[in-house]
């Protein structure tokens, strides 16, 4: 079930599917385990009513053999959107993995959900998928010290925004 | 008092309970102010209720708020409290809310959020907190910048006042800048009596 309009050169995004129960650990965002039951009840929940369009969770799935390597998790409100990226935590190239995925939801969302504000936070270690924020034509606009906890040191977290040109203007 | 977490020298904070909820419904149906984007907007008790509930069902949870009482006659005078409480990162945001025109300006906001922050980084030990202010509540921005904050850049939002978009101008805070603020205020307190 491959959209073609969310295809890149190595990954495309789709929805989940009762099948990727068994896969939780490469979709789920977090860090703490889930069982395939718990994860059945995470994909219906989410998946509750096909009009309801306050969450989706794409999977990120990989071309070459179809396996799920991540995820993309958009929390829409008023006209505004919100964009969280997973990478499976076996993956080991998480940070061009998330850039690729960014490439195909940004102007997605930008130019044919034509949302008028569009929010991505990301850690300032991951300078690929910062460059695809920055290529869809998101601003870092806030950044927060040491947000993000890692093995020795911290990293901060950059608020980053695409704002739509009618309400650049109207806030000019 | 009754039930304290953190105890000040006028005030102390302690878990909300549904009782609770009319005061709160008392205090957001008599807003003189327009702080938020969505405005003033009288609340039902019956949804304060329920989210008091839902506050106390997950140990730890992904938000913890505390209702803000005066020592002298327990009456509650607002919340204060964090949310996207970010527990392996240890990070999250702050909130602070006085209900009552009657109780602002009374020093009452600076004391709250102080325990609020004593909680944070010495009782759960938070490495960082950061605050969300909309624009127009400029003094929300001034109160934060004496509570240490300091600044972390301005979104965009779509809340409009006075026929515009404004922004939201973010801070965040880490414990020693904060205890330089405390001490500050301690002295300030001291000056005026």
């Amino acid at each position: 079930m491959r959209a073609v309009y969310l295809t890149g050169p190595t990954i495309y995004l789709r929805a989940l599917q009762a099948d990727d129960k068994d896969v939780a650990m490469a979709w789920h965002q977090s860090p703490f385990p889930i069982d395939a039951t718990r994860a059945e009840q995470i994909l219906n929940e989410v998946h509750s009513d096909p009009w309801d369009s306050r969450e989706w969770l794409l999977a990120i799935a990989r071309l070459a053999d179809d396996a799920v390597v991540g995820s993309v998790r958009i929390y829409f409100w008023r006209d505004e959107a919100s964009v969280r990226v997973h990478t499976a935590p076996w993956v080991t190239d998480a940070d061009a993995v998330q850039a690729e995925a960014l490439r195909l939801v940004l102007p997605w969302l930008r130019d044919e959900r034509e949302r008028l504000l569009i929010e991505l936070n990301l850690p300032a270690d991951q300078p690929a998928t910062l460059a695809a924020a920055e290529e869809a034509g998101f601003t870092a606009r806030a950044r927060l010290r040491e947000y993000f906890a890692r093995p020795g040191h911290r990293v901060d977290l950059v608020v980053y925004q695409w704002v739509h040109p009618i309400v650049e203007a109207a806030h000019a | 008092m009754r039930n304290p977490v953190m105890i000040g020298e006028r005030l102390y904070l302690r878990p909300l309970e549904k009782e609770d909820a009319v005061e709160l419904a008392r205090y957001t149906a008599e807003e003189t102010e327009t702080f938020f984007d969505m405005g003033r907007t009288p609340v039902s008790p019956l949804a304060w209720e329920r989210w008091i509930t839902k506050l106390y069902t997950h140990e730890p949870g992904s938000a913890i708020h505390f209702a803000v009482c005066r020592k002298e006659d327990d009456r509650l005078i607002g919340t204060v409290g964090i949310s996207s409480i970010d527990w392996i990162n240890r990070v999250a945001e702050t909130e602070a809310w006085l209900g009552g025109a009657e109780n602002r300006g009374k020093g009452y906001g600076p004391e709250a959020k102080h325990l609020l922050l004593e909680y944070c980084f010495e009782r759960i030990h938070l490495h960082m907190v950061y605050s969300w202010v909309w624009e127009p509540n400029f003094r929300s921005a001034a109160a934060v910048r004496r509570q240490g904050y300091r600044d972390a850049g301005r979104v965009k939002t779509l809340g409009r006042k006075e026929g515009r978009f404004r922004d939201a101008l973010m801070f965040d805070l880490f414990r020693d800048e904060w205890l330089a603020a405390r001490d500050a205020w301690r002295a300030r307190q001291e000056a005026k009596s």
